[in-house]
């Protein structure tokens, strides 16, 4: 088999199909929401650094798989919050991510709804009140041949699930949790006409002996059976515990004893 | 299933890199296609499936000056539609196996038996195994999908062979079929099912019925076990109805929701582990793996970064390199699925695209139609239909066309579905190699 020299291909490539890159899209999409604006305040949004990840076309909008990261190590400094915004839904709020010393890695994915082809926005916010957007367009299309007629609803709060790594002292282990709940929007009509009333998972928290490590607030653009997954840095040994709670009072805990290798 | 090596710097990495990724919208429109022997142009098509013999059929008869070349290895190719039917007993392979005589002999195609190893974009050529090289005007690739080996832990080419994927017809599917012949009564097939999107959204229940029915004639005690990435799939009513009907509870289905994700595969021992560390021992395991477009088309630097090629929709033809189209599986197509139906309809409005540009007319308005019947039971077919225009430049369903079976039918409904599906699978593969079953 021959192929042809990489260097070859390139020059005749670059003869041939010369483009200029377009102009980037303005990211701006953050300023038209007002939790995003609250945010943001006075500061001026920085460049590269916060990632969104999603894919360019789904083919389910009701769990769009996303992942959220801020890359760069900072100097005296630290991702205090990430933030999710969806701005085509009804509800353009996502979900809020609160990470402190004991989740020092500021990642997390989760499944989101989508109700129509949109711009995601992720705006990243530093104890020392730096401030970072990132955005990424979606579109949404629902495959023909996965057309379905109505889910079931699943239990509420139901079989709390937790992955947790072995951990290691000081180093980010990856945790993914998974709880059955409607997350009903408050939006959708029942068989009978009705209009179900707004039924969600509003936080989600792990304490390590009894200090808060991570917390999430979720609003209704969360998918049915919350799914989260992102990093816990133990500083010790102790209990973990993982709660969730809805917006009906009721409540699931998990708990788990973590050990450091 | 070997691919040959590849250099370690692919062409799509160097189209990337010259800012080709952004778009190549309309460049294909600019070069007056040049046709170095005064003929009315060359077009060389990759792969002979649904999308690439279709493309190449209609391409000849849409102008029969046209010089057709049509490269694919296989002499016999086996379809994938109704390969389920042979692991449920209802079929052999025989039936679903077809040729290349009528387009050669009736149309005028060239067809060639070889791999296309490479492509160049830029001196409009393609070089196959053995050396030869062909010119074209304008390509169409439809390669079908390739396995993203290793995307799930532990599934590779050697795992392959002990847990077969069987999503490519062909001896994937025997080996299948066999150790399901050689399973004890009592045992369990566990299928691993991807997340969108994937060749076939039915296509997994589909095999899933098909085995259950096996089972329900030659091993009354074995279960069916299917762990989905996914928290719903394709007329998933209608075959939890179909399955409760006809096979009680013989098939579990567990969702992304209940911990169905598989992540680590040990095919050696036939066990699969999820997301959440729940292990499954299986005595069949069948492993659907998250899959892309043909390496052909990374080869040709069409791919994007999803591992999918996006195409103008009117034609067909790739928004990142002039005059190649490419079709089917390989394609972001999204409303329509990745089915054999629209490989075929995609090629059609690509040939007709091709036929009109090589002439210097513009395309015709295209839609495009899909129909995907699915057996639950020999006797029991359920179908999903859709209607496809373009809107605003992209593809959209036309709203109100098509639809699912009804949720409560009869058994003479389910009965008559499952003919139609046999008639559809005869008028298919009649339209695209032009032999019958
Ligand atoms: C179990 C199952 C059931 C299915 N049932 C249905 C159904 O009922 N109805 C339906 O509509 N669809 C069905 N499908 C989907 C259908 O099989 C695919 O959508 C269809 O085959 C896509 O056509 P294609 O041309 O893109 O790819 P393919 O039909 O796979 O053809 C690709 C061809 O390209 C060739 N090729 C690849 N690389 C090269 C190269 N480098 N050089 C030369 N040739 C190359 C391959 O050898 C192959 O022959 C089913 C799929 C599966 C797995």
């Amino acid at each position: 088999m021959s192929y042809p020299s990489p260097l070859t291909t390139r020059l005749a490539l670059a003869g041939a199909l010369l483009f200029t890159a377009p102009p980037l899209l303005a990211s701006d999409a953050w300023q038209r929401l007002e939790p995003a604006r609250a945010l943001v305040g006075d500061a001026v949004p920085e460049g590269d650094g916060l990632v969104l990840e999603l894919p360019h076309v789904s083919e389910d909008g009701s769990a769009v798989p996303l992942t959220v990261r801020f890359e760069p190590v900072l100097e005296d400094d630290a991702i205090a919050s990430i933030h999710l915004f969806a701005t085509g839904n009804p509800y353009p709020e996502v979900a809020g991510f609160h990470f402190t010393e004991q989740a020092a890695r500021p990642e997390v994915s989760t499944r989101v709804r989508l109700n129509e082809s949109q711009r995601v926005v992720a705006v990243a916010v530093s104890r020392e009140g730096r401030v970072w957007t990132s955005e990424r367009e979606v579109r949404v299309t629902v495959s023909g041949c996965l057309i379905r007629g109505d889910e079931e609803t699943p239990e509420a709060l139901a079989n709390p699930r937790v992955s947790l790594p072995d951990f290691r002292a000081g180093e980010p282990g990856e945790v993914r949790t998974l709880i059955t709940h409607p997350m009903e929007t408050g939006l959708r009509e029942g068989p009978d006409g009705e209009v179900l009333p707004r039924y969600i998972i509003e936080t989600f928290r792990v304490s390590l002996d009894g200090e808060t490590a991570f917390e999430a607030e979720l609003h209704p653009s969360v998918s049915a059976n919350p799914y989260l997954r992102f990093y816990l840095t133990p500083q010790a040994e102790g209990e973990a515990l993982f709660e969730w709670q809805d917006d009906s009072g009721e409540r699931a805990e998990y708990r788990a004893e973590l050990t450091l290798s | 299933m070997t691919q040959p090596t590849r250099p370690t710097l692919d062409r799509r990495q160097l189209l990337q890199g010259l800012g080709a990724a952004a778009s190549l919208p309309l460049l294909g429109g600019l070069a007056a296609p040049a046709f170095a022997n005064g003929g009315d142009g060359r077009v060389v098509v990759i792969g002979g499936g649904f999308g690439g013999a279709t493309a190449a059929k209609y391409l000849k008869r849409g102008n029969p000056a046209l010089q057709v070349t049509l490269v694919e290895p296989q002499s016999t190719f086996y379809t994938c539609p109704f390969s389920n039917l042979f692991l449920g007993g209802l079929r052999e392979m025989e039936s679903i196996a077809h040729g290349y005589d009528e387009l050669r002999d009736r149309y005028g195609v060239e067809v060639v038996h070889a791999r296309a190893e490479d492509i160049d974009p830029v001196a409009h050529k393609v070089s196959l195994t053995g050396g030869r090289e062909l010119a074209y005007d304008r390509l169409v690739l439809s390669p079908g999908i390739d396995i993203r080996w290793n995307a799930l832990e532990g599934y590779d080419e050697a795992a392959a062979d002990l847990a077969p994927h069987a999503w490519k017809a062909g001896p994937q599917t025997r080996l299948l079929k066999e150790q399901l012949e050689g399973m004890e009564d009592g045992g369990t097939f566990v299928m691993v099912a991807p997340a969108n999107p994937f060749r076939c959204p039915p296509g997994p229940y589909e095999r899933a019925s098909m085995v259950a029915h096996y089972f329900s004639q030659h091993k009354p005690n074995a279960k069916v076990l299917i762990l989905d990435a996914k928290d719903n799939f394709s007329k998933q009513g209608l075959f939890t109805a179909g399955w409760e009907r006809l096979y009680g509870d013989r098939i579990e289905w567990v969702g992304l929701s209940g911990d169905g994700r598989v992540t680590r595969v040990d095919a050696a021992n036939r066990e699969v582990e999820t997301e959440f560390g729940t292990r499954h021992q299986a005595d069949v395991l069948n492993v659907i793996p998250p899959q892309k477009a043909g390496w052909i088309a990374d080869r040709a630097g069409v791919t994007d970064d999803s591992g999918w090629v996006p195409v103008q929709p009117a034609t067909f033809e790739s928004t990142r390199v002039p005059d190649i189209h490419v079709v089917g599986d390989a394609t972001i197509a999204a409303p329509m699925p990745k089915s054999g139906f629209c490989a075929n309809a995609q090629a059609k409005v690509a040939a007709a695209a091709i036929v009109a540009a090589l002439a210097g007319r513009s395309a015709p308005e295209p839609y495009w139609t899909n129909t995907c019947y699915s057996l639950v039971g020999p006797e029991y077919g359920i179908s999903v239909a859709g209607v496809y225009r373009l809107a605003d430049g992209q593809i959209a369903s036309v709203e109100g066309a098509g639809g699912l079976s009804p949720m409560e039918a009869s058994d003479e409904v389910r009965r008559m579905e499952a003919q139609y599906a046999v008639g559809w699978y005869n008028a298919i593969c009649q339209d695209t190699w032009g032999t019958e079953a």
